[in-house]
């Protein structure tokens, strides 16, 4: 009975929510879980066969949501916590939602992103079968500390959930550790060639965190990810299981996978990671998926992961939370030759991480070689960023904190394009200021 | 360029390079070139441990994870003579977040006690409790505005009989209560605040300069004003939020 009431008052106040503009994301599950502490415990039972949670630092709402994708159009019923509050409440919100109103649930599998810090709150409530972990980089570190503590959060979490399939990075010097001395199944995904220009970027990870020797390189994909090697207790990337090759990055995505092709549409390297945690979740536990390229079309990246909105002229929107984020989103502003205004956002708010030493260690000083027209700071570190660029010889022409005028006047300039990189709480609002402007064009046209 | 010329060591970069410390380092140097006063970076890591610290004007360390904070400490305890010659002399050293407590007897973690390096006598305990973290105000002597930066420890640290830092107008500090901030000692600045302290705090960065020039040339007498307004808006629009 008390299950009923929790999915009631959590329907109800979803509903609510909707009626007041809201998204429904953590707070339905929070009045769930207060009238039903074992809600998400009792519902588990109703998955009929597995339970997937995809976590790591970057990446992991797309690569769920992907995975979310494969599922429902092969025609199973999946609980999603699709709008990206991976925290013990956004997953039982998205119980909660896939219930009937009696209180059932029906459904194949679930697929649930979840924070790594809260790994282990999570897996009380609901033990995975199998975890994706996308990669492990340096993140608000005043919220979990240091790496190693979230490793060793993450650790205790498989271990409390009886050593689920660990899908892990192989191209990761950090994460893949995981799989080490492992008492379950892990496979491991990578890519299996040189395929950007051989950079000396931030390898936060690049020590052996086995013995702490610097590890070095066959070839190097961002951040720590590559081939790597530690000379010292020689530890290397595992033999990959699921391996991307013959890569094309020049126009959209394209590689093979065991000789099977694949191609996206959208930009960014690193999706290329995405889809192949994707795969190899889907093959490791051998689920029967209709035409993968076919989903792969389809799929729309969610908000802001290089989200192209027209106003007169292209504005690419993309979130970036952290130096292998922004540095990548760089990357991609470099390889596209078109002359560009770019806006750069930083907040630090709570979920953003208070704490923004992190913007120096950002290749921002790059940017000068990406056919720069103009360059605006905003967000609540507006300054900061202005400093950032000031102390590397990059001038910045406007500093606002309405990213509305920056927007508004990039529109005006005779470059091509506009990129908006962005962090985490600046994506929503940005994003629905550049629709709304996008909608009052499309007024004036008609 | 004039003939000044100074010579910035920046200890084990490659171990502590969490908390974007490259701004600091990139801040003592632009604002050095852009009072035409030539600048050298030596990065100083296991590779050129045989460096003569006595050719440094001034030397900095960082902070990094534990892990790689007890590596670096336990590199530098044999070169704990030379360093402490180094500050007795006058020499101009800035030691940030964990470099700061390194310098002490010793400093605890949540797991074990660590033997610190030895050239102060200060000494860090764990601080039982939540992780200090957050955005700090000091106030310190001689600096016309609030020095702002950030701070993320787990220590609290007995100074002794040294002069602090600053006074906490906002944050927690040497003992993670309010009250003082970070050390003093001859032309040894260390302090919990990690990161791009200096950006934001363009005359804290100034005085550390000044200091490393006169020490270094006896008729150095003044650094020429730069334009600092971006500085100090970043500087006014972080206290002002209190």
């Amino acid at each position: 009975m008390r299950r009923i009431f929790a999915i009631w008052a959590a329907k109800l106040s979803a509903i609510a929510g909707i009626i007041l503009g809201k998204k429904a994301s953590s707070g339905p599950g929070a009045i769930a879980l207060k009238i039903c502490p074992d809600l998400i415990k009792q519902l588990k039972k109703d998955i009929k066969y597995d339970v997937i949670v995809t976590c790591g630092t970057n990446g992991k709402t797309t690569t769920n949501n992907l995975l979310y994708a494969a599922l429902t159009k092969s025609g199973y019923k999946v609980v999603c916590n699709k709008v990206g509050a991976n925290m013990l409440t956004g997953v039982a919100t998205a119980f909660a939602m896939e219930c009937s109103w009696l209180g059932r649930l029906k459904a194949d599998y679930a697929c649930l992103e979840v924070d790594e810090a809260y790994t282990i709150k999570v897996f009380n409530h609901i033990n995975p079968d199998v975890v994706v972990v996308t990669n492990l980089f340096r993140d608000q570190l005043d919220r979990y500390g240091e790496i190693e503590t979230t490793m060793d959060i993450m650790k205790k979490a498989f271990e409390n959930a009886d050593y689920p399939c660990l899908v892990l990075n192989g191209d990761d010097p950090v994460s893949s550790g995981f799989g080490r001395n492992y008492k379950g199944k892990t496979f491991y995904y990578g890519i299996g060639e040189k395929v950007l220009p051989q950079t000396d970027d931030t390898k936060e990870g690049r020590f052996c965190m086995s013995c702490g020797t610097e590890q070095t390189y066959n070839y190097y994909h961002y951040s720590q990810l590559g081939d790597w090697l530690c000379p010292g207790c020689g530890v290397k990337r595992p033999s990959i299981d699921f391996e991307a090759k013959n890569v094309d990055i020049a126009d959209g995505l394209k590689f093979s996978v065991d000789g099977k092709q694949f191609q996206l549409n959208y930009r960014g390297f690193y999706n290329i990671y995405n889809v192949l945690a994707v795969y190899s979740a889907i093959n490791c536990i051998d689920i029967k998926i209709k035409s993968f390229n076919a989903l792969l079309e389809d799929y729309k990246p969610q908000i802001g992961r290089m989200e192209e909105i027209n106003l007169g002229k292209p504005f690419i929107l993309n979130l970036a939370k952290n130096p292998a984020g922004f540095n990548q989103a760089i990357s991609t502003v470099i390889q596209d030759s078109r002359r560009k205004d770019v806006i750069i956002a930083v907040n630090d708010k709570p979920s953003d991480g208070m704490d923004v030493s992190w913007l120096w260690d950002v290749n921002f000083e790059e940017l000068e070689k990406s056919n720069l027209n103009t360059l605006s700071t905003s967000g609540m570190r507006r300054y900061d960023l202005a400093l950032r660029f000031k102390y590397t010889d990059v001038k910045v022409d406007k500093i606002t904190d309405n990213i509305k005028d920056a927007i508004l006047a990039c529109r005006k300039t005779d470059a091509e394009v506009c990129y908006v990189l962005v962090n985490y709480t600046m994506l929503f609002s940005t994003e629905n200021i550049l629709l709304d402007l996008q909608k009052e064009q499309g007024r004036d046209d008609a | 360029m004039n003939n000044y010329k100074i010579t910035i060591v920046h200890l084990y970069p490659d171990l502590l390079n969490l908390y974007g410390d490259k701004g600091n380092i990139e801040c003592l140097r632009k604002r050095l070139n852009w009072r035409n006063i030539d600048t050298e970076v030596i990065l100083y890591t296991a590779e050129n441990e045989n460096f003569d610290f006595s050719a440094a004007d001034i030397i900095f360390l960082g902070g990094g994870s534990d892990r790689e904070m007890e590596i670096v400490c336990e590199s530098l305890k044999s070169k704990k003579e030379e360093l402490s010659d180094f500050i007795e002399a006058g020499g101009t050293f800035i030691a940030l977040c964990g470099g700061y407590p390194m310098l002490g007897e010793y400093y605890q973690t949540s797991e074990k006690t660590i033997e610190g390096i030895g050239i102060l006598n200060i000494k860090t305990d764990f601080l039982d409790g939540n992780r200090v973290t957050g955005n700090v105000i000091l106030e310190c002597d001689n600096i016309s505005h609030p020095i702002v930066g950030f701070e993320n420890h787990v220590g609290k640290t007995n100074i002794e009989s040294y002069t602090p830092f600053g006074k906490v107008i906002k944050g927690g500090g040497n003992d993670g209560k309010g009250g003082y901030e970070g050390i003093i000692y001859k032309n040894l600045t260390a302090t919990y605040l990690h990161g791009p302290l200096f950006p934001k705090n363009p005359q804290l960065c100034d005085r550390i300069l000044l200091q490393a020039l006169k020490t270094k040339y006896s008729d150095y007498v003044e650094l020429p004003l730069l334009d600092d307004e971006l500085e100090l808006k970043a500087n006014k629009y972080m206290v002002n939020r209190g």
